[in-house]
């Protein structure tokens, strides 16, 4: 369950004293998988050509990622160390002018997903393989501009474009997207689903999904658990930016240690 | 209809067919001006849809892979609809792009207020990294933008419907840079954009009543050329700025920046009043009833920089 991914997100944020550790404990084992099995990158140059993009578009879970990229060499530790102050590079969303390996400045929900279908279009016309995936929200589905791109990319056949929905209840709490997986096989794109923590579930989708330039544009439905790993943050209570007292911070990581 | 509206298409299939970089997407507007670049630049044009918002941001993935975006619709509906696109999908992420839009101002005068758009350079002026220009003509139009359009900054393109109608010679088209249309000692005009051709002919009105004018043409609102402008109020001291432009934010707040130091400066402006412009009719019935005439130009001149005196 990548408990000791866990544990840092949860360092760092306490640490830094601002963050979403429910958000990012959602996703880590999303991204976690992808760096180690589906990305091509290279940390000592993150703009080489030939790398996959991966776009967070839920720039809030942004210290899921800052922990893969310090994991691979992207970042350093003390990056980590200095999250969210004065003199570090690491912020309460990402900023790719700041930071090695973000490919988009996202916190705006709604964004990152039409950069991405740019990219994949882009790549396409230069007849690159790369491979874009995006990570968005089942909350940030409630942006109307998630449907747009849905609209816009199975139109013009993305098939090098895969999102990746993390869906952790969130939207449910407010205004529920319903049916997840038959709006986006409506809106033609080729639809898979499967538990969000269960590597080898996330695994066996992948060696399905295909990249192919010109085909329907692949979605992801991760079904989550938010704050999954420290069950007291568990869920939709009052963790979302919440940042634990020392007393809780320690049975977060006593709990992710045993 | 004017020219540019019709010709902004060849311009940029003149600049297509040899930059393979350059990638147009529109937001199904001018989609029959635009097959010719469609044709011969293959795989480069795409008519996305109605979804501004998502054309703009697209266009900033585009960027970030290397190409030269020109995204072309209607002004509001990027302007105002994607404004947010426009300020975090490219400024906040220093990617370059070229925006173009169709229906200046109160262009679409007879279609109302939900196709006007008096505010943009307001607007966009406040996010860091834009450029803002105001071409009039087809040539103005191609030695701006292919001065720019590779630039790592969010070009923006006002085309209006009616051009100005004065010949500029190529070489004084430089982004950034006014061109000084006339000399004269008593008062500056300066004239954005499509006002140039007003505030030309109000020259030979303001002669009548013995006054001569320095007339600066502006094409470029950002960066301003703040140093031709001041140079020339501290010989008159005394100047009209005359814009199609809601009051705040414009370029006669700009030039009263730069310029409050001037000792005894008078300083006036024509621009559009602070309210949705309902009424109906064609783009010249607006220009009469705003002031936006030779006429009009001369009267503020005469009763706000010299007190109706003469």
């Amino acid at each position: 369950m990548n408990k000791d991914l866990r544990r840092k997100i949860i360092e760092v944020i306490y640490e830094a004293g601002e963050g979403h550790i429910t958000s990012s404990l959602s996703i880590i084992d999303i991204i976690a998988f992808l760096y180690d099995k589906v990305l091509k990158f290279d940390p000592q140059n993150p703009s080489w050509e030939e790398r996959d993009y991966f776009v967070l578009s839920k720039g809030h879970g942004c210290v899921a990622l800052y922990i893969i990229l310090q994991k691979y060499g992207f970042i350093s530790e003390k990056d980590l160390k200095t999250k969210s102050s004065a003199s570090g590079i690491l912020g309460g969303h990402p900023d790719c002018t700041k930071v090695p390996g973000v490919e988009a400045s996202t916190g705006s929900l709604g964004h990152g997903i039409a950069t991405a279908l740019g990219i994949a279009l882009g790549l396409r016309i230069r007849n690159k393989n790369n491979k874009v995936i995006v990570l968005i929200g089942d909350g940030e589905s409630n942006e109307g501009a998630i449907w747009e791109c849905a609209l816009v990319a199975a139109h013009l056949k993305l098939g090098n474009l895969c999102c990746i929905v993390d869906n952790n209840g969130s939207a449910g709490q407010v205004l529920p997207v319903c049916a997840m997986e038959q709006k986006w096989i409506s809106f033609g794109w080729e639809t898979y689903s499967t538990d969000g923590h269960c590597i080898a579930d996330i695994e066996s989708i992948f060696q399905r999904v295909s990249f192919d330039q010109r085909a329907k544009p692949k979605v992801v439905i991760a079904n989550t658990i938010k704050g999954k790993g420290v069950s007291f943050m568990e869920g939709h209570g009052p963790w979302h930016a919440k940042i634990p007292t020392q007393e809780e911070y320690g049975r977060a990581i006593e709990e992710l240690a045993s | 209809m004017s020219g540019l509206r019709n010709n902004f298409a060849s311009v940029l299939h003149r600049i297509g067919l040899r930059d393979p970089n350059l990638i147009v997407l529109v937001g199904d507007i001018s989609h029959y001006r635009l097959q010719p670049f469609a044709k011969d630049c293959p795989g480069r044009y795409y008519n996305i849809g109605i979804c501004e918002p998502t054309i703009v941001n697209m266009a900033a993935g585009l960027s970030k892979v290397g190409f030269y975006p020109v995204v072309h619709t209607i002004s509001p509906f990027i302007v105002e609809r994607s404004f947010e696109q426009l300020k975090l999908d490219f400024c906040y992420q220093e990617l370059g792009g070229n925006i173009m839009t169709a229906g200046s101002a109160f262009d679409y005068a007879y279609l109302g207020c939900t196709h006007h758009c008096y505010n943009d350079f307001g607007l966009l002026k406040t996010l860091p990294g834009t450029q803002l220009f105001y071409p009039c003509s087809e040539t103005e139009l191609e030695c701006l933008f292919s001065q720019v359009y590779q630039l790592k900054a969010l070009n923006y393109f006002r085309l209006p419907m009616f051009e100005h109608g004065i010949s500029i010679e190529r070489e004084k088209i430089i982004p950034g840079k006014g061109i000084m249309i006339s000399q004269g000692k008593d008062v500056t005009l300066v004239a954005i954009g499509t006002q140039l051709k007003s505030a030309y002919a109000s020259l030979s009105l303001l002669h009548k009543r013995g006054l001569s004018a320095d007339l600066i043409y502006i094409h470029t609102l950002k960066p301003l050329d703040d140093a031709l402008i001041t140079s020339s109020l501290e010989r008159t001291r005394k100047g009209i700025v005359i814009e199609e432009h809601g009051i705040y934010a414009n370029a006669f707040d700009d030039i009263l920046r730069v310029s409050y130091r001037i000792t005894d400066l008078r300083l006036s402006s024509v621009s559009i009043p602070h309210r949705f412009l309902r009424d109906y009719g064609s783009y010249q019935e607006y220009c009469q009833r705003l002031g936006f005439s030779a006429e009009g130009i001369t009267h503020k001149v005469l009763n706000e920089l010299f007190d109706g005196t003469l």
